[in-house]
């Protein structure tokens, strides 16, 4: 039987998502078989996270992985963020220094994740374009995702990557997991059938949590806030939901078949020149 | 001794105060010390990162167990920069909202099925 294995021009957008998408599905009944991947044209750096996740599932039940067909700007940027070292591939040098890595990690690793953030992103001096606080607001959104991944999730990894465009004035990052989904999630705690729209909807709303007994819900209304100030984008795919926000404007759609476990991708605004240290009007001495 | 002050950076072990089980573990600290009557400072020295799933559990889950009057007389919170308090009154509105009203979440769930 012939199977596709291509992703041709993916950017992180509902077409490269839905492609990612069908690329799991082809994969999910393999077993013991070889799974030849060809990506053509172009693949945005940071979908290396959900592809991580796609061929780790491929991997696990003993498909033989190969990404052995490739574009060769697609190869030198995946050999750079580390992405092609895990499938065989040698790593070399970014010289450009605009890598953000590949990561994959167990969700336990929050130590190592911060030595990520921090060498990665924080401290990289040839990131110029990002004032001190505008860095430290994006490492606050990457944790807040970083740990609701860790909390309701799931999932047996978490993976990561990112890729800053000087050009284009935007940094991109992607951060995904494998396990439950936000539907599920959802589901498990309420015990209300619901749809992944519904379930993204509601996930994104201040103070909607699912933890029980404990207040939360708000890691993504903090996110959703710092993107709309920064007028950068935000998306969660979550089985077979797409929810985006840019440039302040929110859309909803559909995907053809599910995802598993969720993806949250940022695009951030490297130009915002926004303060974003200057306190509201907070007294420390009435806060309770 | 009345008075404990609550060193977070000691508690967590160090600087990033990002997951809710060490949270929870600052929030005994300080379940402890309230329930044994006594004043509590807590002490954000140090402390380089902090999320809202930490503040939830670390402080948020006060308002299950005492009063805000309580919490208002007895703790309070220093060496917090400006940015962090911010987020740390964003934590506690929120748990305020949700102790009050624990069925409130059901109602939401509820009310997005009728809306989408």
């Amino acid at each position: 039987m012939n199977r596709d294995f291509t992703l041709c021009n993916i950017s992180s957008d509902i077409n490269g998502y839905q492609q990612l998408i069908n690329l799991q599905n082809t994969i999910l009944p393999l077993s013991f078989e070889e799974v030849p991947i060809k990506i053509c044209t172009w693949f945005d750096a940071n979908l290396a996270a959900p592809l991580g996740g796609i061929l780790d599932y491929a991997e696990s039940k003993g498909n033989t992985v190969r990404i052995d067909s490739l574009d060769e700007s697609v190869k030198a940027i995946l050999q750079k963020n580390g992405f092609l070292a895990h499938f065989g591939y040698p790593q070399i040098s970014d010289t450009h220094l605009t890598t953000i890595k590949y990561l994959k990690l167990k969700p336990t690793d929050t130590r190592y994740f911060h030595l990520y953030i921090l060498n990665d992103l924080l401290q990289r001096p040839e990131l110029p374009a990002l004032g001190s606080t505008l860095k430290r607001k994006i490492a606050e959104s990457i944790y807040e995702i970083f740990v609701n991944a860790q909390i309701h999730s799931k999932t047996s990894f978490i993976y990561t990557c990112g890729q800053f465009y000087p050009q284009k004035n935007e940094l991109i990052f992607t951060i995904c997991d494998t396990g439950i989904g936000f539907k599920e999630t959802i589901q498990n705690r309420f015990n209300k059938k619901v749809s992944a729209k519904q379930a993204i909807l509601w996930a994104i709303t201040d103070g909607h949590t699912t933890k029980v007994d404990i207040s939360g819900g708000i890691g993504l209304a903090i996110l959703k806030d710092f993107i709309v100030q920064n007028k950068g984008t935000f998306q969660i795919i979550s089985n077979d939901g797409f929810y985006e926000l840019s440039n302040g404007n929110e859309k909803y759609t559909s995907f053809s078949g599910d995802i598993h476990g969720s993806i949250v991708t940022m695009k951030i605004n490297t130009n915002d020149t926004t303060q974003y240290d200057i306190p509201a009007e907070t007294d420390i001495f009435d806060i309770f | 001794m009345n008075e404990v002050t609550i060193n977070i950076f000691n508690i967590v072990g160090n600087s990033l105060c990002i997951e809710a089980d060490d949270g929870n573990i600052v929030y005994k600290n300080i379940n402890n010390a309230l329930s044994s009557g006594k004043q509590v400072i807590i002490s954000f020295q140090n402390v380089q990162m902090l999320t809202s799933a930490f503040l939830n559990t670390a402080i948020g889950q006060l308002y299950r167990d005492f009063s805000e009057e309580e919490i208002k007389k007895n703790v309070k919170v220093v060496q917090l920069t400006p940015s962090d308090a911010i987020l740390l009154k964003r934590v506690i509105d929120t748990a305020k909202l949700y102790y009050k009203d624990p069925q409130r979440l059901e109602q939401s769930i509820a009310k997005i099925l009728e809306e989408n």
